[in-house]
């Protein structure tokens, strides 16, 4: 019998700031790769992993890394709880433990062929940067790609050195609430980035993270665009303690955000999911 | 033909399986037999935090535990499902594998939903036997048992409650509660003014199975031990997260902010998302919950007054 809650040992190989309370950890199986499914995937983009810093606990956390990327599973961690606190103490070459992937994650079959707009805020962007590195990888497969990122200041944008990367296959537009004096990105999510977005609205999905971003992002970009909301996908979060649809923690309505989701179609979860 | 044991020699018998069982006797405990395989808490791995090493602790036990309650029973063979999607919990099934459940039930049985053996009372001095499965076939020890051709049956039956009477429609059910909350019915406004939302319910059900995990350190920090223990949707904290748009002072956003929602949580999973998953109400009117509820709160009656309205509507 498999014990679905024992995780295994990973190291963490490298540690990078990302914003005063942000950091991303690579981290690397104490003996050769990640597996990989017979898509050469490790992961779907949008999946989750369970971090365990033992003495701590254990939480989920969106992969950010490439779903190709076998050596190593990159995650972004804001400082927010004990955990992650405990976490930010780490040095590089500390131990830590995973287990999954776990999830659904983000539908690529459904979404290749068609024009994708990415929407996420804040520290929302782990699964959306695994959605965009697949993208990218599999570039021939989409139509027009955008990634609207918002964050509350410039010095709270994520993973900046791959904004700038990915900026040369797929349109990334940055925007953020208070600007500094170097601003030169978009200020708050407002109705003049859709003028940005050429999509074909029959043919365009959209895919989102984070509560926050949501509402805005459905209010001044995907519905004037004529995104219909069986077009969008909503990477959700919830508490979790098992990852594994058994502690009954992250459900909402008859489902599991960890089994079920974490992605979900918009059509399909109540409007009053927060 | 019964298989038929005399009252008299049932402590006989069970010395006789002691040799291989631990013997648990449940008929008389408060808190439901679920504890045995799913207990309050458990540690699941421990942790050196000087060599780093992870073991997972071994718990399995041959337990044979006794029930006296044919909802209770039922309420196992429930849990056994629940505990087997989508996949085996590890923990509850290395108890629960090696494990046997016996019915001594003191109430006539028309069909036996659980346990794997069952000893029926047929009158003041003898129990007649049903096997449920090969578990429940090796307890029989030829010593005890002896095959009686027409063994005089007396009628214990009792009238069944109106909750149990209820559940066999989960589907209406099922129907009536989720309508309950969409048509903002008065019910739950006034059961979150009366929960007190102490968990207790939760605890006391035989069927609930939600649980938090947290690691201890031993005092010396040389040791961390990851336990599972039984959790309450009803308590204020259960779909707590770190940050988010709460104060810090508030510990971070809440996504079941109030006890309305929170109660109303724990029928919609009871009687909508378990009917949707399994076909069924996890509930098997036992009653301990309206027994033990400290603000008075009847399910039975809280059921009976939606399903009422569901009608009328």
């Amino acid at each position: 019998m498999k014990n679905i809650y024992k995780p295994f040992k990973v190291e963490i190989v490298k540690i990078e700031d990302h914003s005063k309370d942000t950091k991303l950890f690579r981290l690397q199986k104490e003996k050769g790769n990640f597996s990989v499914n017979d898509q050469g995937l490790v992961s779907h983009p949008g999946q989750f992993v369970l971090i365990s810093n033992f003495g701590y606990g254990e939480a989920p956390f969106g992969i950010a890394s490439s779903p190709f990327e076998a050596r190593y599973i990159d995650i972004v961690v804001r400082r927010v709880g004990c955990l992650t606190k405990a976490l930010h103490q780490l040095k590089k070459g500390d131990q830590l433990f995973l287990r999954g992937p776990y999830g659904n994650g983000f539908p690529v079959d459904f979404m290749s062929g068609k024009d994708v707009i990415m929407v996420t805020g804040g520290c929302g962007i782990p699964p959306i940067a695994a959605l965009t590195e697949y993208i990218i990888e599999k570039k021939w497969k989409f139509g027009r790609v955008y990634l609207i990122y918002g964050a509350r200041t410039p010095a709270d944008l994520l993973m900046k050195d791959n904004l700038e990367k990915w900026n040369k296959d797929i349109k990334v537009i940055l925007t953020v609430d208070q600007p500094d004096k170097n601003w030169k990105g978009y200020v708050g999510l407002v109705s003049k980035i859709v003028k940005e977005i050429k999509v074909d609205p029959l043919d365009a999905v959209a895919a989102m993270c984070g509560p926050g971003p949501m509402i805005d992002a459905l209010e001044h970009i995907l519905r004037p665009l004529g995104i219909s909301d069986r077009r969008i996908f909503v990477n959700m979060e919830r508490k979790m303690q098992c990852g594994v649809g058994k502690c009954q923690h992250c459900t909402v309505g008859d489902k599991f955000v960890c089994q079920d989701g974490p992605v979900f179609n918009y059509d399909q979860i109540d409007k009053a999911w927060d | 033909m019964e298989l038929v044991i005399k009252k008299s020699k049932i402590k006989d018998w069970l010395e006789v399986l002691e040799k291989d069982f631990k013997i648990i006797d449940a008929r008389k405990e408060v808190l439901p037999p679920k504890q045995h395989f799913f207990p309050v808490k458990e540690d699941l791995f421990s942790f050196n935090l000087k060599s780093k090493k992870l073991k997972t602790i071994d718990q399995s036990e041959n337990i044979l535990l006794i029930i006296s309650s044919l909802n209770k029973l039922e309420a196992m063979t429930q849990l056994d499902e629940i505990m087997e999607k989508p996949q085996k919990d590890f923990f509850y099934w290395q108890k629960r594998d090696k494990s046997v459940i016996v019915g001594i039930v003191d109430k006539s049985i028309k069909v036996p939903y659980g346990g794997d053996l069952v000893l029926e009372k047929i009158n003041q001095k003898e129990y007649r036997t049903w096997v449920l499965n090969s578990k429940g076939r090796k307890l029989l020890k030829d010593k005890f048992f002896k095959k009686v051709l027409k063994p005089r049956i007396i009628n214990y039956s009792k009238e069944p409650s109106p909750l149990k009477k209820m559940l066999l429609d989960s589907e209406l059910l099922a129907e009536a509660v989720e309508w309950s909350w969409q048509s903002d019915h008065k019910i739950w406004e006034k059961l979150a003014g009366k929960c007190l939302g102490c968990g207790i319910c939760t605890y006391l059900c035989p069927l609930c199975h939600c649980f938090s995990i947290e690691d201890q350190v031993s005092l010396d920090n040389s040791k961390c031990f990851r336990c599972r223990q039984w959790d309450a949707c009803t308590l204020p904290k259960f779909s707590q997260v770190a940050g988010g748009p709460a104060s810090p002072s508030q510990g971070g956003h809440n996504f079941h902010k109030t006890i309305k929602e929170r109660y109303y949580n724990w029928y919609y999973h009871k009687f909508v998302r378990a009917y949707r998953e399994y076909g069924k109400a996890q509930c098997v009117a036992c009653g301990a919950c309206a027994k033990n509820c400290p603000a008075g709160i009847k399910i039975g009656n809280v059921l009976k007054e939606i399903v009422k309205d569901y009608k009328k509507r």
